[in-house]
């Protein structure tokens, strides 16, 4: 008799979600552990790591399939096909940079796996119609209207150079950088796409230097932000701010060059000192647990995994039912207030809220909006030491 | 003009470093008839080399060059007489295969110990400069620069006045004569790697503390030497020099006048124009 109450309990937990003590959901991430932009893969990874734990906390427990992609699209592609069909995951996050979640983006149509990318920001990936994917991040367009922003109420630059990686998120930056600059009055005087790796960057930034911009805006990854960064006080380039679009500028590694990373400004997703609902707590635990400060790259991770966790558990695991929660959900965590909106010709995007952080003395400062500042700009930029 | 004295400055500075590495790959091709097709990957080796002296003893990067020589020249010593003496007398496509191979376990041994994280070695003076005239010149390319000639001019009196580089000259010219005339030419083939290993070694490890190290650098400088060798002229030393500055400021000025992205572009159909005009290379004697 005893047996048979406990079967009939035991199959009242499995067919009501709500009513089992620990929900088990089978999470893919795809993420850039290995290869050049392993650094900021990093803090993806450890973004994660925070939020299955505190999954676990509210009784999800989460069993992750990761994947490493990297850095090539290829191998994004092959991981989500592989977490799509043989793992036959719930949801996916990932992966990290813009080529990669281009490429899997319209896989997720395809399989019909719901796709929620983080921090990949290149504009034409929501701008596609695609129904399956989500981002959480701002886009491109958002990093180069924010730092012209603060660079417009701070200064009044005539001139902008721009110069970029001749990638996916590179492009689309630049892109976004000049049409921006052109509604707010700005010349855009120079325009470098480079290809990355390159050892000297001199001849590119001497001609920069010579058409004398008030601005200069770049778009680059870790090893090239700083080799950028290096050459230009090399060159002795002093425009009026170094604006950086994230990614590289935005690592630890950056920061920690100080005599070259010293006053460039750069756009950020999240801070550490920012008002959102746990933000400062997530900084805390972060440093404590990994002994380095978190990038915003982090931020985006976690909260991503938290939101498709606790739908893919909500929804028991359907497709279809997580992809209408998404749609239809709203959460207000350590990123601000998510909800997934189709608006401007964007399908499934968070209009999240930039900040503008600058480096001083090695460490990230939130200097823009007003709203969210900790330390005071330092505009124009001083000179080189 | 001072744009375009900047970057033919920096194009001459950054081109001593190519030649570095096209003068290695280019001896052991006029020795050994050989191109190797690992020579970016022992370039990357003298780069880790340099990182690690550096991080965990604190020796410089132009002062370490002092150790990576030597081991380099020991190691490249060691493929030749183990692997590639081997293969001498093989069909060339085995030779090419060979070299490839090495070089891929090369850079995969590297990677699985090491990770393929990007490292940055950043010393006191990797990013200073000095001002001439309005032209900024940085002070690492320089010493580099001065460090390359040095190593050249000695190569040049190592191979014009000593015993030993005569009978890598005659090698190089005939094999058979010079076997005929008592030159022990494996010996002379496995001098030869080892020069041109450290050769190799020593470029990475002078462009180390401006630029960044991963385990896949090497692909790119592997084809870099190559224009360069053949632009050159394969074999020549002189060819090889001249090549290497010819790229470095092509790239540079290049970049100024046609964008970064297009300085690839340069470097190749100035290559093309080369071998449609001169097709032994700048300084090579036509053969056959």
């Amino acid at each position: 008799m005893t047996k048979r109450v406990m079967a009939l309990l035991l199959t009242l937990c499995l067919t009501l979600p709500g009513f089992a003590q620990a929900a088990k959901v089978k999470i893919g991430f795809v993420n850039s552990i290995t290869g050049p932009e392993a650094p900021i893969g990093e803090n993806l990874s450890n973004g994660v790591t925070l939020a299955l734990e505190d999954l676990k906390k509210k009784g999800i427990d989460v069993e992750m399939v990761k994947e490493d992609d990297t850095g090539k699209p290829e191998k994004s592609m092959a991981a989500f096909e592989k977490m799509a069909t043989r793992d036959k995951v719930a949801g996916i996050v990932g992966p990290y940079s813009s080529k990669c979640a281009n490429a899997v983006a319209k896989l997720a149509e395809k399989y019909k796996t719901p796709l929620l990318i983080p921090v990949a920001s290149k504009d034409e990936i929501t701008r596609q119609n695609l129904k399956w994917t989500f981002r959480l991040s701002a886009t491109t367009y958002d990093y180069a209207t924010i730092l012209i922003d603060m660079a417009t109420s701070l200064g009044k630059p005539k001139t902008i150079a721009i110069i970029n990686e001749n990638t996916d998120f590179g492009t689309s930056g630049a892109k976004s950088a000049k049409a921006y600059a052109a509604r707010k009055g700005i010349t855009v005087v120079a325009e470098e796409a480079y290809a990355p790796g390159s050892p000297d960057y001199r001849s590119t930034l001497t001609k920069i230097k010579s058409k004398k911009p008030d601005l200069v805006f770049m778009v680059s990854y870790v090893a090239d932000a700083i080799l950028l960064m290096r050459q230009s006080r090399e060159i002795g380039i002093t425009p009026q701010a170094f604006l950086g679009a994230g990614a590289g500028f935005a690592t630890a590694q950056f920061a920690k060059e100080k005599e070259i990373s010293n006053n460039v400004f750069s756009s950020t997703q999240w801070t550490g000192d920012v008002n959102w609902p746990g933000a400062k707590e997530f900084d805390k635990r972060y440093i404590a647990r990994f002994g380095k400060e978190p990038t915003y790259h982090a931020a985006t991770a976690y909260e991503s995994m938290m939101i498709m966790a606790e739908t893919a558990a909500k929804a028991g695991g359907n497709q279809e039912k997580i992809r209408a929660d998404l749609k239809a959900g709203k959460w207000n965590g350590i990123m601000g207030e998510v909800s997934f909106r189709d608006y401007e010709g964007y399908t499934n995007q968070n209009k999240h809220q930039m900040l503008v952080e600058q480096i001083q003395n090695g460490k990230h400062e939130t200097v823009y909006p007003p709203k969210y500042v900790s330390k005071k700009p330092v505009y124009p930029f001083p000179g080189w030491k | 003009m001072i744009i375009f004295i900047q970057s033919l400055i920096s194009g001459i500075l950054i081109g001593g470093v190519y030649a570095l590495i096209g003068i290695g790959l280019t001896i052991i091709f006029g020795v050994m008839r050989i191109i190797n097709f690992a020579h970016g990957d022992l370039l990357m080796l003298g780069m880790y080399m340099t990182y690690y002296l550096f991080t965990l003893f604190n020796i410089d990067p132009f002062v370490s060059i002092v150790i990576t020589i030597p081991l380099m020249f020991l190691y490249g010593a060691f493929l030749q007489k183990v692997l590639i003496n081997r293969v001498l007398g093989a069909l060339p496509q085995n030779q090419i295969l060979l070299t490839i191979g090495l070089g891929l376990i090369m850079s995969n041994t590297i990677m699985l110990a090491f990770t393929s994280d990007y490292k940055i070695l950043s010393t006191s003076y990797s990013s200073s400069s000095f001002n001439i005239a309005g032209i900024s010149i940085s002070s690492p390319l320089v010493i580099s620069f001065l460090i390359t000639a040095c190593i050249t001019a000695a190569l040049y009196w190592f191979l014009m006045k000593t015993d030993t580089g005569q009978a890598i000259r005659a090698t190089a010219q005939d094999r058979e004569a010079a076997q005929l005339m008592g030159i022990d030419v494996k010996r002379m083939s496995i001098i030869a790697f080892g020069l041109g290993a450290s050769l190799a070694g020593t470029a990475g490890a002078l462009i180390s503390p401006t630029y960044y190290i991963f385990p896949q650098v090497g692909s790119a400088f592997t084809l870099k030497a190559f224009v360069i060798t053949v632009l050159g002229g394969m074999g020549s030393i002189v060819g090889a020099t001249l090549g290497g500055v010819l790229i470095g400021v092509a790239e540079s000025i290049g970049g100024v006048y046609l964008g970064a992205g297009w300085k690839e572009v340069i470097v190749f159909v100035l290559f093309l124009l080369v071998l449609l005009f001169k097709p032994a290379g700048l300084m090579g004697k036509s053969k056959v």
